[in-house]
This record gives structure tokens, sequence and C-alpha cells, in this order.
């Protein structure tokens, strides 16, 4: 178990470091407060970091992402644990919660790594890269990313045969494979919960044949082709290699569906397909790319607009529902679909299937607190107890909720409830 | 000065890479003068390259730095910062902008798209060699901030900044608080009511001895800057004492003759002059319309509460920071459009949240029982060019067909409407007998947890029927009976008609038409005329007049929740400009040289802020600027007839060396 144990108070704990839980330390940081940020990842910078360019405005993910990134892992007033997991918090009184912390070993000492990747290179151990959403291989000892904060490596010690190549290649000895978990104690006044969202599985949905057709993949994957940090440095089939030219999205995968258990709809996956069909027509000029819905919803500010520019752009918009699809020997593949507008069943051949899949719950603040403390929605998001008045609001004073923590959102909506839970963190320890 | 500079061109991952031969442009230029180190980076603004740089400048003892990389818009503050932590004072860095200004402008020719980031390096280096440390310029910031709008955004707002022991002047241009919300009865998606959500935000600011409220007030002039706003406020009197007696108040509004439009309830009834818009409305108690009231003495004769001697004040606010929430408008359909004022059976969606909050046991509409409600999708919302659409109508006694122009300026869609007439339609149906609903939609919007609503609603049956793009859903009107007619995407195309005995047009929402505020602070608009934030992402409730922050619907359709999110975001920023008692601001500002200056008034009436002064100076009359004001906005400069102002950081010494870099032939 922690082989040390460290005592600190803050004002505020935030769990999960994506843009959400990074926005709401950086305002209440900004203000005066000191902040813990706890991530579960080695990384903090959430989905956002690994974004293409974001809609509806094209901007390059990375480049919005990383100086906030930053801003926050230099603040003097924030304390960021990554690789760490919050495992009980106990609410003692008003302003007083205490919290235990794990920070599990990364077997590197984050101070001393320079990041020169030299471990890397060492390393003889290939595995599936987790960042690159298993389009490529990584080692066993490696930086997350090239943009990751901290950048510094990590051994993943599942998949390690502790050869000790890396040890020896490491020029500052940073390397310690006796490295254990530390726990921390601290005592806080206000928590906010921005553990953001999980992708839907599109295991679940066996006639989409994901996972054993290789040129279906899930648009988080499509996000890391299109990347500028991207696994192959251009868009193409993982099946052969092929440049696709008649792409597909399948909207709503694994939204609106009861019969995967979520009626509800994730509110990004219409935009955010949107956005990579008019970057596809830019990385491809000469693919078709179509897309099938149910409904478009382009709701947002400039959202519409930017659904407008797609079209203009000539992409494809069919209203329809998949139904299955198949595999041809060459790896392209057969949409069955009703169409609507026409209220036939049709079938379409493409190259290349992106499945939309959409945005479900994170199980993990089921944990945080003791049994039905924190309420949670019927789909197991934190519930919003005061939507309304005060959206940050959770069943347990003190306790907010930022991000898609709460229910599916876009970026900046994020941000702006990130805002709000900082704001009613602020309110609350001040008032006492 | 021999300066040691250092250079930093950026890939940004591709983005300019792609179109800019970015090693070519380090070739060019690591040997100009004064160039002590010159890199390329993957993404310039990345943790680790910023690390580089502090370690860079340190290590060396750089005295100026140049990156080249995207807009400063974006990354100005960052690069600042990276100049501050290694010790060097941050106007000693200039930025290049080749991706907005180079890659992104020129993708279709490499060549010259890396001439052109060539060339504006070598002035960006030019320009450092010449630049000055420079300290902020502090000024104190009071810490106060005045609220206007009493909507949901703006209540939600003044409760939080309170909170956190920042003094509020919240000020409402109407008589009663709560603005659109408190017009809605049941709400999306927690069926609590408008009233109820105002009653409870009002008694929270009552309780706040740190709220000022404001009603009937109308900010009326605007001076002053961030940290230090002076608003001249005109307050209307109520015309009647605050400690009145209700009952008799009631009787007094029994008692005036004077019958008008009451468009709390969007005009489909009549109020007197004297008023409140329902009973127990906060502040408690009614007022009189002053420009209605014909002085007819009526009400006095049976209130003694009513004083008409109450005079029309102007209160002056001072405040360090000014939140906007100055919300929306209901779209207004042109008269005809789908029948508006054209049949009496059809109304806006505003009106029919207002008419079932009105009906008690039975859904009647002017007398007449409503059965079959047909509501039209997307009304002033989602619009297309002119000419797109087809746009019919011919009027004859016995068969009339509406307009159905779907061409306009909005093209954003509202945002809120698909799930308001939705939630609408079920409670319709829960609460009244016998009715059918019939959707006459363009694709049903309900995001996220809303589609539940959809779900409920299609379980109790309501229809749904969807139109082509550009083949909108015509209303007809036949023998007294108004049908919509529809081709409808969901069967193929099949032509359907309604009967229909109430038209519902689900309107949008669009800004708000008195937008006098928005010139009295000269704040921005986007494409779509609402209030414009500086950066969706990175800045999105602060505006590019310093101190002004904007959110709720004056900024975009939004529904409660998202106004509410983005109103405590704004109160969040709103007190980091005040909390701390100063302000720092940019030293990037005009500079009078006195020995020039023969005073001619010229500079003063070229500025756009009122920041230049006529002072006396050694027995001469000259120009002076007023530090906090001026905004560097060089109009001064120009008008100069003996060239005695200059711009700190773009001096004219710096302009000419950049313009001589620009010129330089490369090889
Ligand atoms: C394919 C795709 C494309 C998208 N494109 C766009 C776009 O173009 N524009 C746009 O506006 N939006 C886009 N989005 C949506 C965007 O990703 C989200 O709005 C945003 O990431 C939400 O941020 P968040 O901080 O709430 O959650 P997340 O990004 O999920 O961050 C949550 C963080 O919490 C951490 N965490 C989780 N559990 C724990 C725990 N128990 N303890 C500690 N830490 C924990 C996670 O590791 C993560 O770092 C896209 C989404 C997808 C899937
Ligand atoms: C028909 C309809 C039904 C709706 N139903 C729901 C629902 O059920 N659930 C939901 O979540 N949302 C609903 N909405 C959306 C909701 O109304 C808005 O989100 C909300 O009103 C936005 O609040 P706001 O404070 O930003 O603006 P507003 O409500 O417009 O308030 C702005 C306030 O500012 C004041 N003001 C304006 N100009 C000035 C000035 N120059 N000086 C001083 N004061 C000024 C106004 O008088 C007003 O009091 C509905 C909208 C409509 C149109
Ligand atoms: S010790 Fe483990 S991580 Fe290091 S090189 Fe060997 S396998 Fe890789
Ligand atoms: S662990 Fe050592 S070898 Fe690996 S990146 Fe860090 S410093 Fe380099
Ligand atoms: S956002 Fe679009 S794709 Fe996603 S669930 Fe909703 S309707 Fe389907
Ligand atoms: S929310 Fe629905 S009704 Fe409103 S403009 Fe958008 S699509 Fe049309």
């Amino acid at each position: 178990m922690a082989e040390k144990i460290f005592k600190d108070s803050f004002d505020a704990l935030v769990i999960g470091g994506g843009i959400a839980g990074g926005e709401a330390a950086l305002n209440l940081a900004n203000n005066g407060f000191r902040v813990i940020l706890v991530e579960k990842d080695l990384s903090i910078g959430g989905k956002m970091i690994h974004l293409s360019k974001v809609f509806p405005t094209l901007d390059c993910s990375a480049c919005i992402t990383t100086p906030k990134v930053s801003e926050i892992s230099r603040h003097p007033s924030i304390t960021i644990l990554t690789g760490s997991e919050v495992k009980k918090i106990v609410k003692r009184g008003k302003n007083d919660f205490e919290a235990m912390v794990i920070k599990h070993p990364r077997y590197v000492r984050e101070e001393d790594c320079t990041g020169c990747q030299l471990c890397e290179q060492a390393c003889p151990v290939v595995v599936n890269d987790q960042y690159q959403y298993d389009m490529v291989g990584r080692k066993a000892a490696y930086i997350p990313f090239s943009i990751a904060s901290p950048r510094v490596a990590a051994i993943d010690i599942e998949n390690c045969t502790l050869c000790g190549a890396c040890e020896k290649a490491c020029p500052t000895k940073c390397i310690d494979f006796t490295q254990e978990a530390t726990e921390y104690q601290l005592s806080l006044r206000s928590v906010i919960i921005a553990t953001g969202f999980n992708l839907f599985d599109p295991l679940k949905i066996e006639r989409f044949g994901y996972g054993k057709m290789k040129n279906v993949i899930t648009s988080m994957q499509m996000e890391r082709l299109l990347a500028p940090t991207r696994p192959y440095n251009t868009v193409l089939r993982p099946g052969d290699g092929k440049m696709p030219c008649r792409l597909a999205y399948v909207l709503c995968t694994g939204s609106r569906d009861i019969t995967v258990g979520n009626p509800i709809c994730s509110q990004i996956c219409c935009m955010y397909s949107i956005k990579q069909a008019q970057l596809l027509m830019g990385a491809l000029p000469m693919a078709d790319v179509t897309i099938y819905y149910i409904n478009i919803r382009s709701f947002g500010k400039g959202f519409e607009e930017f659904y407008d520019q797609a079209k203009g752009m000539g992409v494809n918009f069919v209203k329809g529902k998949i139904g299955m699809i198949s595999e041809k020997e060459d790896g392209d593949l057969i949409l069955r679909y009703e169409d609507i507008n026409d209220n036939v069943v049709k079938e379409a051949s493409h190259d290349m299937v992106i499945l939309s899949v959409g945005v479900v719950s994170n199980p993990d603040n089921a944990a945080f607190f003791d049994s039905g403390q924190l309420r949670l929605d019927p789909f197991e998001f934190v519930c919003q107890t005061d939507l309304l008045a005060s959206p940050a609001r959770t069943s347990i004073g003190g306790v907010f909720v930022a991000g898609t923590a709460s229910g599916p959102m876009d970026i900046p909506d994020s941000i702006l409830s990130a805002g709000a839970a900082s704001s009613e963190a602020m309110s609350y320890i001040i008032r006492k | 000065m021999n300066r040691k500079l250092g250079v930093y061109i950026c890939h940004c991952g591709g983005n300019i890479s792609d179109y800019v031969d970015v090693e070519k442009v380090k070739a060019a230029v690591e040997h100009d003068e004064g160039v002590f180190l010159a890199r390329t980076t993957m993404f310039a603004c990345s943790d680790a390259t910023q690390k580089e740089m502090v370690e860079d400048i340190n290590a060396n003892q750089l005295d100026g730095i140049v990156v080249a990389s995207c807009s400063p818009k974006l990354h100005l503050t960052t690069f600042r910062a990276v100049a501050e932590r290694a010790g060097l004072n941050k106007y000693n860095y200039v930025h290049a902008n080749i991706r907005e200004q180079v890659s992104w402008a020129h993708s279709d020719n490499k060549t010259g798209a890396t001439e052109k980031a060539i060339h504006l390096v070598k002035s960006a280096i030019a320009r450092v060699r010449l630049a000055e440390s420079l300290d902020p310029i502090t000024i104190p910031s009071r810490k106060a901030v005045a609220v206007i709008g009493a909507g949901i955004s703006g209540m939600r707002a003044a409760i939080e900044l309170a909170d956190m022991g920042c003094p509020v002047t919240l000020i409402e241009r109407e008589h009663f608080v709560g603005g659109r919300v408190a017009q809605w009865d049941l709400l999306f998606t927690t069926d609590q009511t408008g009233k109820e959500l105002v009653t409870r935000l009002y008694d929270d600011i009552a309780k706040r001895s740190n709220i000022r409220l404001l009603t009937g007030a109308e900010v009326i002039e605007n001076t002053g800057n961030i940290g230090d706003f002076t608003l001249k406020v005109k307050v209307t009197p109520r015309y009647i004492n605050e400690r009145c007696d209700e009952g008799n108040l009631q009787r007094a509004i029994d008692a005036c003759p004077v019958e008008v439009p009451d468009d709390f309830n969007f005009n489909i009834t009549t109020r007197k002059a004297i008023y409140h818009n329902f009973p127990s409305e906060y502040p408690q108690y009614p007022v009189i319309d002053i420009k209605n009231c014909t002085r007819c003495g009526e009400c006095e004769k049976v209130c003694g509460s009513i004083d008409f001697s109450q005079q029309e004040k102007t209160v002056e606010v001072k405040a360090g920071s000014v939140l906007m929430a100055t919300g929306f408008d209901p779209y207004n359909p042109s008269e005809g459009e789908f029948g508006y004022l054209q049949f009496d059976n059809v109304v806006t969606l505003p009106q029919f949240k207002r008419i079932i909050d009105m009906c008690e046991e039975k859904l009647t509409f002017r007398g007449k029982d409503i059965h079959n409600i047909a509501y039209i999708y997307c009304v002033g919302s989602r619009q297309v060019e002119a000419g797109a659409s087809s746009a019919g109508g011919s009027a004859t006694d016995r068969y009339e067909e509406a307009s159905r122009d779907i061409s306009g300026e909005n093209r954003y869609c509202s945002r809120y409407c698909c799930t308001s007439v939705i939630h609408s339609a079920i409670e319709t149906k829960k609460r009244f007998r016998a009715v059918n609903n019939y959707h006459f939609t363009r694709g049903i919007r309900t995001y996220g947890k809303q589609e539940l609503l959809y779900n409920e609603s299609l379980k109790m049956g309501d229809i749904y029927l969807q139109s082509y793009e550009n083949d909108p859903p015509s209303v007809i009107r036949e023998n007294g009976k108004t049908t919509v007619r529809i081709n409808d995407i969901m069967t193929a195309g099949k032509e359907i008609s309604v009967n229909a005995d109430l038209i519902v047009l689900v309107t949008g929402m669009v800004p708000r038409s008195d937008n006098r505020i928005a010139s009295l602070f000269k704040l921005p608009k986007g494409r779509d005329n609402f209030f414009n934030e500086i950066h969706m992402k990175l800045r999105p409730v602060e505006t590019v007049i310093d101190g002004v922050t904007i959110c709720g619907a004056c900024q975009g359709p939004k529904n409660i929740t998202e106004s509410v999110n983005s109103s405590l975001s704004a109160a969040t920023k709103s007190f980091s400009y005040v909390s701390k008692g100063e302000l720092e601001l940019e030293p990037i500002i005009a500079r009078v040289d006195a020995a020039l200056c023969t005073w001619c008034g010229k500079c003063m009436e070229a500025c756009p802020f009122d920041a230049v002064k006529k002072v006396v100076d050694g027995g001469k009359e000259i120009a002076a600027i007023n530090n906090s004001v001026c905004k560097g906005c060089g109009m001064c400069l120009p008008v100069c007839p003996v060239n005695a102002i200059d711009l700190v950081a773009y001096s004219d010494q710096e302009m000419e060396t950049m313009i001589n870099a620009l010129a330089e032939d490369i090889k």
C-alpha cells in the first residue's frame, strides 16, 4: 500500500483535469484560492487536447488547449496530481471536507525526467497506444503524447517485462522501479467534480461491425487521423492503408437508442461529424463524404451557419437510419439504411465508415462519497439539483459539478458550466 | 544598442508548416543583426516549448524575443508571460502572425507565403531591436459592479457577486424584475414555474444589503473606463407610495378607465394605465404607466397611496465593471407571415405560453374552444437568403393563403424553441381535454437530455411532420376553417393537411429591438446581431470593451440553465476586475512631446475616448493624455501638424524600421 502519506489543505479540490476542470481551477486560482487538481490520466487536458480542430470556429484544438494547460500547470496556486485517484471524500461540516487521494507510481521521477524519449527508444515492448485510440503502437516506457502535460515518461508496468533497458538508457537516472503509491490526506473547503464523459462503446452494437471490420472506426479515431499530431500523417483506411474516397458517418451511434439503454441525445456528435466532414473535404479533395442522420442538431451560436457551410462544400446529408453494415472482400462496406426522404430501404457502398459515438456517463462519480450522498440522474450523470437557478449545484452542499460530468455538452458550454461551478465554489467558500 | 535576440518560428502542427517552409524562414533570419538563436517548434504555445524559451532566455541572457506563430489575439498574453517568467520585460517580445496573415491566407501559394513570412519575421526583428522595457500602468479599481438587466441572468449574477463580497447595483428598465422568465408559467425541464423562480431570486436579492436594485431605470450616459465607470441612470417613478394598501390599489386598478394592450401578455389582452403584471409580482406594488395615463384622477379617488408629485430622478452609479444582461426579444412575425395578424387564430409561441397560463379548465382563445393545435417551427429562425424560398399568397374571400416566406437575416437556430414548444404541447395535453397536437417541424432539435421530452410527446400521440428545406408549410383559410398544409418528409413527400383551431408560430429569439445600450457602451455585435464575446472558448464572457462582460440571451439564444451558466461566469470575470482594488493596464498609449506641442487642439478632436486635455506646463499650453483612458488607438498621431505625438511601442522609428525590413529584397 501507500509508502508515504502527505497531508495538506486547500480551498478546493477539482476532480478531473479536462477543459472543464482546468477552467474551474484557473478561475479559482486567479481569484486567490488554493486548488488541488486531481487527474486520473497521465496528462491533464481531457478529451479536448486530443481533438483536431473544433467546431464551429475551426480553431486548432491543440492551439487553444495547450496554453490553458500550461497556464494551469505553472500556476502558483494550483497543485496538480496526475495519475491519481480520489478514493473517498467525507463531508464533516460546512466548509470542511476530508479527502483521500492515491497517486499511483509512474516509475519515473517526474522532477528529473527531461522528456528526452531515450527510454522509449530503448524499450523493446510494443503495445497499443491508447492516446491514438489503438491505431498505432507505443512502448511500455513512453511519453503519453507529444503535447502531454507534464511531458514526462511513464512506465506501463502491466506490459513491462522488467528488462531494464530503459533504466540503462535514461541519462538522468530518473526511472525508479521501486516507486510506490503515495497517499494524500486533504482537508478542503469545497469540491468540484469535473470527471467528464466516456465514449459509447460501439462493440455494443454488433450489426455495425466495429471491431470486426477494420474500416469501421469511431469518430474519436477520426479526430486522431485529422489532428496535427496524427498517427499516419494523413487520413488512411486502417484496414489496408488505402486513401478513402467514399466516407460515411453514422450519426446517433449509441444515442437516442433505447435498445442500448441510452435514449438521450449526445448533443455534440452532429456538430463534430459536420466538422470532420469539412476537414476531410480539405484533406482528401477527391473524397465524397455522406452523413446519415436522424435530425441534424446544429443549435448553438454559429452552428446552423456551419451546417450550411458543409452543405455548400458538398457534404452529402442523407436522412436515414442505418440498419446494418457488412463488409466486402476488398474491405469496402455496404450500408443498409432506411431512406426517410424516399421511404424505402436502400444500400450504399462506402470505403470507410465513421461511427459518431455518443456521450455516456463516467461511472467513477458514484464512488467518491458514501453511497447515495451524491445524487446521480437516471443516466448516472451527476444530478444538477437546482438545474435552472444554480446549475452547478449537486445534492451535497459545497460540492459542485462542471462540464460533461453532468451530461453531454460541447466545449463552449463546458467552459461556461465550469465558470458557474467555480463561481459558486468561490461564494460558498467566502460566505463560510 | 546591441541586442541579443531569440526567434521562434512555429509549425502550428502543420497549420503553418503545411504552407510555409518554416525551416527556410529560420535560415533566412538566423543571421540577421542581433539574432543570437533561431528555432522552429511544433507548437510554440505548448508547455514544453514555453519552458525551452525560458531556459534559452536565461541561459543566453537574451534581451528580446520574436515569436512567429498564430494571431496575437490568441497568444499575446501566453508569450508575454513566458518573457516575464524568464525575467525579461514583456514588451521586449514582439509577435509576428504567420498563420492568419500568411499560411491560412495564402494556402494556394507556398513560395509566396514563405517569402511573406520571412518579411514579417524580419520586420518583427527590426522592431524588437528598438523595443523599450515598459511598466504597466496601475489604476485603482472600484470594488463595485453595475449589472444591467434584472432577468434571470442579471439577478443570478447580482446574487453571486454580492456573495463574493462585491457591492452591486442592479439596473432594470422595466418596473418589475424577472425578465422573460416571469412571463412563462411551467418551465422545461423541471416543471417549476417562472413566477416561483423569479420570486425566489427576488427574495435572495432583497436579503442582501449590498445589492441596490433600481427598477424603471435606464442608463442614459456612460463615462469612464474599466476600474472606474460612471453611469447616469434615469429612474422613472411608480407614482405610488411604497407602503401602500393592496386592497385599495386593486380598487384603483379597477377604477382606471384607460385600457392599453398588455405587452406582458404579448398584446393578446389589455391592461389599465395603473397595473401590475400578475399579483405579487416584484417589486410587489403596481406602477402607473405615465405615457398612457390621462391624469383623470379616478385612481386617486379610491386610493391614498397614489402620488403624482413623484419626479423622475437621475442617479449616478459608479462601478469598476459593468455586466450586461439585457436579454432578447421574441421574433415578431410580419403581418401575413404564416397568417399572423391575418387570421385571428394564429399566435406566436410566447402568446401561446400566456394563453395556456390564463386558461383554467378549458382551452379557449377569442371565445372559441381549442382542440386541434398546429405548431409551425423555426419561424424567424434558420431563415434562408431571399429568393431561395418559395412564397405563396393569393387572396380571395373564400380561399386565402398566407405568405410562407422563410427568407430573412436570421440564419441561426434559436435553440430553445423545439424543447419549449414540445414541453408546452405536453402540458396542454395533460391539462386540457381532447387536445391534438400537430408539429410542423424542420427536424427536431431537443438536444441532450431534452430528448426525453420529445420521447414523452411521441408516446402521448403527438403527430410530427417535417417540411422540406425551402418548402415550408402553408396556412390556408377556406370557408372559415384554417388548414395547415405540408409536403411531409416523414411520409416521403405526401401532402398532408391539418384542420387547426389554433396555429402556434414557434418564434425564435432576436436581439432586443431597443439597443441604445449597445451604442452607449460601443458593444460589438456578431453576425447574428447579438452581442459578441472576444473568443467563444478562450474568453467567452468578455467583450473588446475592457471591463464590460456579457451573459445570458443578449449574447445569443440560450435556455435558462445556459443563461445562468454564462451569467455566473461573467460574475466571476467582473469580480476579478474589481476584487483587488487595482488593475494593471497596457502602457501602450500616446505620448506627447511637450517641447514640440503647440496646442492646436486637433488631437483632442480626433480622440474617440476623450483622453486628451489641454494643460498648462511651464507657462505653455500643451496637450496631455489621460493614461487610464487612452486606449492607444493612435487616432491622434496623424492629425498632429508638428508630429509631437508618438505611440509607445509603436513609435515612428519602430514603424519605419519595420517598413524598411518589409521592403528589403530577400534572396
Ligand atoms: C470525437 C469528438 C469530437 C469533438 N469535437 C468537438 C468540437 O469540435 N468542438 C466542441 O466544442 N466540442 C467537441 N467535442 C466535445 C468535447 O470533447 C467535450 O465538450 C469536452 O471534452 C468536455 O470536457 P470535460 O472537461 O467536461 O470532460 P473530459 O474532456 O472528458 O475531461 C474529463 C477529465 O477528467 C478525468 N477523469 C475522469 N475520471 C476521473 C477520476 N475518477 N479522477 C480524476 N480524474 C478523472 C479524465 O481523465 C479527463 O482528463 C468532441 C467530442 C468528441 C468525442
Ligand atoms: C416562449 C419562450 C419560452 C421559454 N421557456 C423556457 C423554459 O421553459 N425553460 C428554459 O430554460 N428557458 C425558456 N426560455 C428561455 C428563457 O426565456 C431565456 O433563457 C431567459 O429569459 C434569458 O434570460 P436573460 O436574463 O438573459 O434575458 P431576459 O429574460 O430577456 O431579461 C433581460 C432583462 O433585461 C432588461 N433590460 C433589457 N434592456 C435593458 C436596458 N437597456 N436597461 C436595463 N434593463 C434592460 C429587460 O427588461 C429584462 O428584465 C423560453 C423562451 C421563450 C421565448
Ligand atoms: S523495463 Fe519495461 S519499460 Fe523499461 S525498457 Fe524494459 S520493458 Fe520497457
Ligand atoms: S525517463 Fe529518462 S530517458 Fe525517459 S524521457 Fe525521461 S529523462 Fe529521458
Ligand atoms: S447530436 Fe446528433 S448525432 Fe448526436 S445523438 Fe444528437 S442527434 Fe444524434
Ligand atoms: S430550436 Fe427548433 S424550432 Fe427553434 S429554431 Fe432551432 S430547429 Fe427551429
